[in-house]
């Protein structure tokens, strides 16, 4: 067993300062004129910066921002499979997330938790309708997402990053996958695309605690299908089905940027390998 | 999920069974199996459960030690789940084959338990940032026939409502120093409230339909299901989407519906059930 390298020889256990805070005022989650504290409305997603192709080593690379949410993201391979699974007549998808050590509130560990582990999983399921996965059969496909700063909504734009990697990989697929994040906050209040101040957190809601929470779909825009829902909080269903909508609506408006950035991606490709035959042409 | 090899025309058979509303166990599409359930099977823990439905046997152990609280949560005690799907249920599951799964259904379990409704958990705290009440909630699968989710959802459940935590008190020295004493008397318990506790439901979408409680083989045929935690008012205290294929808002919106109602009457069902057996039951021998 290799020992742990990465490890620095800190204290095992280490909390934030801002816990020892004298508990300060709560924090409303909208302005008295309705807005929010960024001057959003309810339903303004942030305005996002996406580009493919950051990463020049990996085969398909992006890296998406909204505001001060930021992911990165590589793909390799095909390859073949390592695991001992054996064989399949299908190729098989995997994920890793990551936070940075430094992208939240408090740090994270290096190695990878259970909730990183477990959205790696969902980020993997939720990518795999999108893929022609007959394609590539007996073969692997990594997919390797870091978030380098969270302030909200980042398991929303990593599902984005991931699907624009992969598209950017040259890898065939019947839609992108684009993901939406969205706050409720009582019966008839969703937040759409929350800040990490926003967002929800079980113990933040003071009283009645009943439709408070958090719903984050991932959409393929050409199906008009869901490839991944994750809600957390207390939520009545017929709540719930109306937050999906709104999360749809949301990754509506995301997926021009996607397609944008994507037709931009192609065209560098197109011009750097006419370059290329002319230079050998010369 | 521990896999079956089924042919594509065991496949066919499933699917249009399941499209004409009938399953190869002549349940209908929203019924469970049958279920047994059994409190108090393990001596040395402060909770257990056994339930077997059908093929699907769990075990809970839940054990209450002290510890320290978390630093974002002072004056809260917490719940701690672990999962092991042990080979004795497939021999998938043999190394760390299991772990994925029992990863993601400890996480379902960790984020729909985590709600303040949920649990009294300030009732957990002994002394704020010092001592609190650490329930370890751990579940062994000892047979897997579908449906695992579920399953370990209502043993849980079973398991902390039998879970009996002694009382503790605290006294203040001539010092000042506060000193923590456990009661002995086996009968001086603190019962933990369940009436807000969650159940799982899997809707799993079979066709162009969907069914509740699928067994392994129908497991087998489904491409998506939705994990719901209903509780007893049936509100949604937790949904993820499993499985590799996506669905359409429409057939989101019906499974939710079932899934809803399915969940109300389980939850009911259940606590007449536990009403039934008592806080208090034990039995000897859980295979007898």
């Amino acid at each position: 067993m290799p020992g742990d390298f990465k490890r620095i020889p800190c204290p095992q256990e280490t909390f934030q300062p801002q816990l020892y805070c004298k508990s300060s005022t709560k924090k409303q989650l909208l302005q008295e004129n309705g807005k929010r504290a960024d001057n959003r409305s309810l339903d303004e997603i942030r305005p996002i910066f996406l580009k493919a192709g950051v990463v020049s080593q990996a085969r398909g690379s992006a890296y998406i921002e909204a505001c001060n949410t930021k992911v990165i993201c590589a793909v390799y391979g095909p390859h073949e499979v390592q695991r001992r699974e054996g064989f399949s007549m299908q190729g098989s998808l995997r994920c890793e997330f990551k936070y940075a050590t430094f992208s939240c509130p408090g740090r994270r560990q290096h190695q990878t938790d259970s909730e990183e582990k477990q959205m790696g999983l969902v980020i993997a399921q939720a990518l795999q309708p999108a893929i022609c996965l007959h394609k590539f059969p007996k073969s692997q496909l990594d997919i390797f997402v870091t978030v380098l700063q969270n302030d909200g909504s980042a398991f929303a734009a990593a599902l984005t990053c991931a699907s624009v990697a992969v598209a950017d990989a040259g890898i065939e697929m019947y839609d992108v996958v684009i993901g939406c994040s969205l706050r409720q906050a009582g019966e008839t209040t969703s937040v759409l695309d929350p800040t990490i101040t926003e967002d929800f957190y079980s113990r933040s809601v003071d009283g009645d605690a009943s439709n408070h929470g958090s719903v984050t779909a991932a959409y393929l825009p050409s199906l008009n299908q869901l490839s991944a829902i994750q809600q957390t909080g207390e939520i009545e269903p017929e709540v719930a089905a109306k937050c999906l909508q709104k999360c749809i609506e949301g990754s509506v408006r995301i997926f021009p940027v996607v397609s944008q950035c994507l037709i931009k991606a192609t065209k560098r490709k197109a011009q750097k390998s006419q370059q290329t035959a002319k230079k050998d042409d010369v | 999920m521990a896999k079956v090899q089924l042919s594509l025309g065991e496949k066919t058979f499933i699917i249009h069974g399941v499209q004409d509303g009938l399953r190869t166990d002549g349940r209908s599409c929203d019924a469970f199996r049958p279920m047994e359930l059994e409190c108090g099977v393990v001596s040395n823990t402060s909770g257990s459960s056994r339930l077997r439905l059908s093929n699907t046997e769990i075990l809970v152990g839940v054990k209450a030690e002290m510890g320290k609280p978390r630093p974002t949560r002072p004056n809260e005690g917490y719940l701690e789940f672990f999962i092991d799907l042990s080979a004795n249920a497939s021999p998938e599951f043999e190394g760390r084959g299991g772990e994925e799964l029992a990863t993601e259904i400890a996480n379902t379990l960790t984020l729909t338990y985590d709600l303040k409704n949920v649990l009294d958990y300030q009732a957990l705290c002994v002394l704020p940032q010092q001592c609190c009440w650490v329930v370890y909630v751990d579940v062994v699968v000892l047979e897997c026939g579908g449906n695992l989710f579920d399953a370990i959802g209502i043993a849980v459940k079973a398991a902390l409502y039998n879970t009996r935590i002694p009382k503790v008190k605290v006294q203040v020295d001539s010092e000042g120093q506060e000193e923590i004493e456990v009661s002995d008397d086996p009968h001086d318990v603190v019962l933990l409230d369940t009436c807000n506790m969650p159940v799982l439901v899997t809707v799993s979408k079979i066709g162009q339909q969907h069914v509740v409680d699928a067994t392994l083989e129908e497991e087998a045929c489904c491409l998506a299901c939705i994990v719901m935690a209903v509780n007893a008012k049936g509100a949604l205290v937790g949904m993820e989407k499993k499985g590799s294929s996506s669905l359409t808002m429409d057939s989101i919106q019906d499974m939710i519906t079932t899934g809803k109602k399915v969940g109300m009457n389980l939850n009911s069902n259940l606590s007449s059930v536990l009403q039934e057996i008592g806080r208090d039951a034990s039995s000897s021998g859980f295979l007898s």
